[in-house]
């Protein structure tokens, strides 16, 4: 019982504790590919590549000596203004086509190409360290974690929540469910439904820069890590349900501890693949995934 | 009088054979009339028949082996096209299919046996399991979740051969011995010849392509084109449209598995990409440039995308971006590909000369 204790205590925790501020983070990304999804019917599979755009730009401010805190303001909006460009010269003109699903997916895929080899080619295949805003160690009953994931955790955690606020408690965020649901009927009351899709594209894609500039001093920046968090994004919206927020904040953090803690017995790719497997699971017991879509809660 | 003005509808010959049919499949013959442009298509799969077959008298042995690439990975263009463009499923993990193939027959030559046959029923077996499964899975769950699950699987594949050391985990297997085919007996195919290799490949090629086009012609394909254009009318007509995206499926499975499992003989090594995205995204971009939905775009596509690739390789390394750059601009400005553009300006030209 003592040893089951311990070995609970010494090994598990820490293990829960690393995991639910990957779940966090993890949840930032999979909130911006779901809320475009939701009101666009748009799979981003560029938004890992944006994410990885954000690491770089951490990288390049901080390097210049902006400091991390300005970095972690101006990023965001640097990532949301490029998403903004995607959605303007890219994914608009798509819109009308009936097949707009797939073409737009195909479109992202290529701006996803396009984006890696870019910063391949500026910055190189290396991995850059970016340093973290304060070093340090907090520890409560004998657990230590790096204050700097605690702090990626508050982040996180206020963003989240200033998501849901956004979209669930202010009248934009009315708007935006409303034009989920019945775009043309939103239009009729006159308001402009292409100022309703360039600010969600804005807002998600800036999430996505935001769970770049703080991942970045963590896992350290290099040009495939937005493909590699990618399938990993989409394992959470798919079991989280397309286009849900609640969804993909759920699952976000069980398919973090799943793969923590599995980890902890079995090969961490392994542990991966049975990430995977959960997701088909869910999709066998729940084609849609675990929770409604945006505007049908 | 209460006559409706309606011209008279002209009896179509194909009405005839229509009346064997049941009532289902002449409706969908009456909604999908067979493709009026077919013979353009017949002259263009003549054209590029006759220009494969002088082709290795033109290259040398370094072009002839980049052809019987492109033929390969042809193939998985092809598997993409059977989904995009026949069941309207887009599939982003065909190197699943691809790589599995070629891992079971590396692993096959160089552990248990040295017979093309043997190999070819293992894979069709193993692909044919695999594709069942993951298949099921992924079209139950619809729309834009299957283009996301077969990414997924495909990319897990990847990283389980990358990390798996007893298949050779990120260096994967190389030495893989070149098996006679014995195809009668006392006929082999020497594989160590080019031509020999080149015309064995085209000729699978080309079984494959008539194959799947007798298929899809016929009315299997018809439901699935239906089913791609109008799911929800399909059940009404007493079609179940799950059966059909799932056999279209592990049809297409097998037919990238095609090029898979001659891959390794012919490079004589497979590693952990094989599985990955890139494979994937070449077979998609292959259709899209020669375009979706007529089976022989993709075929076009697969060449002329190889033989680019080959020619921007010697001067640059920036594959990734000349692909994405091509799928940029073929999403936005050519959606139907090199033959729709052919079919647009034969078009309009035929209209400003009548």
């Amino acid at each position: 019982m003592e040893d089951l204790l311990g070995y609970l205590h010494v090994v598990v925790l820490p293990q829960v504790i690393d995991a639910l501020i990957i779940g966090v983070a993890l949840a930032l990304v999979a909130l911006g590919l779901t809320l475009i999804f939701g009101l666009l019917d748009v799979i981003n599979l560029a938004h890992g590549d944006l994410y990885m755009l954000g690491g770089y730009a951490a990288f390049m401010l901080v390097g210049w000596g902006a400091g991390y805190w300005s970095a972690l303001v101006l990023v965001p909006i640097l990532v949301g203004a490029v998403g903004w460009a995607l959605e303007e010269l890219g994914i608009r003109p798509l819109l009308p086509r009936a097949d707009r699903a797939i073409v737009t997916l195909l479109l992202t895929f290529g701006v996803s190409l396009v984006l890696r080899d870019i910063a391949q080619v500026v910055w190189g295949t290396e991995t850059h360290a970016v340093a973290p805003a304060f070093t340090g160690i907090v520890s409560f009953a004998e657990v230590f974690v790096p204050t700097y994931r605690l702090f990626v955790f508050g982040i996180a955690l206020i963003a989240i929540f200033a998501t849901w606020w956004l979209v669930y408690r202010t009248r934009l965020g009315a708007v935006l469910r409303a034009t989920a649901v019945d775009p043309s009927m939103v239009a009729s009351f006159g308001i402009p439904i292409r100022w309703v899709y360039g600010l969600t594209f804005i807002y998600g894609c800036g999430l996505a820069g935001l769970a770049g500039v703080l991942l970045s001093p963590i896992y350290a920046v290099f040009p495939t890590m937005g493909h590699d968090f990618l399938v990993m994004a989409f394992a959470v919206v798919i079991v989280g349900g397309m286009g849900s927020i609640i969804g993909a904040v759920v699952a976000a953090l069980l398919l973090a501890q799943v793969q923590g803690l599995a980890s902890l017995w079995i090969p961490p790719v392994w542990a991966e693949t049975l990430v995977y497997g959960v997701m088909l699971l869910v999709l066998v017991a729940r084609p849609g995934g675990l929770f409604n879509r945006l505007g049908e809660a | 009088m209460l006559q409706p003005s309606i011209p008279p509808v002209e009896p179509r010959p194909s009405l005839n054979t229509a009346a064997k049919l049941n009532v289902g499949d002449r409706l969908l013959r009456a909604l999908y009339p067979p493709r009026a442009n077919a013979w353009q298509l017949r002259w263009l799969g003549f054209a590029m028949l006759v220009l494969a077959a002088i082709f290795p008298w033109l290259g040398g042995p370094f072009y002839t082996r980049l052809a019987i690439e492109s033929f390969l990975f042809g193939a998985t263009a092809l598997s993409v096209d059977i989904l995009l463009g026949y069941a309207g499923l887009l599939s982003l993990g065909q190197a699943a299919y691809f790589g599995l193939a070629a891992y079971i027959s590396a692993l096959m030559y160089l552990h248990v046996t040295q017979s093309f046959w043997l190999v070819l029923v293992a894979v069709v077996t193993a692909v044919a399991v695999f594709s069942l499964v993951l298949g099921a899975v992924a079209i139950r769950a619809k729309g834009v979740y299957f283009a996301l699950i077969t990414f997924g699987a495909a990319e897990i594949l990847s990283k389980i051969a990358h990390n798996t050391r007893a298949i050779g985990g990120s260096d994967g297997l190389i030495g893989i011995p070149v098996p006679r085919i014995t195809l009668l007996p006392g006929v082999t195919i020497d594989l160590q010849n080019n031509f020999v290799f080149y015309y064995a490949v085209l000729g699978v090629l080309v079984l494959i392509y008539i194959g799947t086009r007798r298929i899809l012609d016929s009315g299997f394909g018809a439901v699935l084109r239906a089913i791609r254009d109008n799911s929800d009318r399909v059940p009404y007509l007493g079609y179940n449209s799950f059966w059909y995206k799932l056999l279209a499926y592990i049809m297409a499975a097998q037919v990238a598995a095609v090029g898979g499992l001659i891959y390794p003989l012919l490079r004589g090594f497979v590693a952990p990409h094989l599985f990955g995205f890139e494979v994937s995204t070449k077979a998609v971009v292959m259709s899209l440039v020669g375009g979706v939905g007529t089976l022989l775009g993709p075929l076009a596509g697969s060449v002329i995308v190889t033989f680019l690739e080959s020619a921007v390789g010697s001067y640059t390394e920036r594959h990734l971006l000349v692909l994405g750059v091509i799928f940029i601009v073929f999403v936005m400005f050519l959606p139907d590909g090199l033959i729709g553009l052919a079919r647009r300006l034969s078009a309009s030209r035929g209209k400003a000369a009548p």
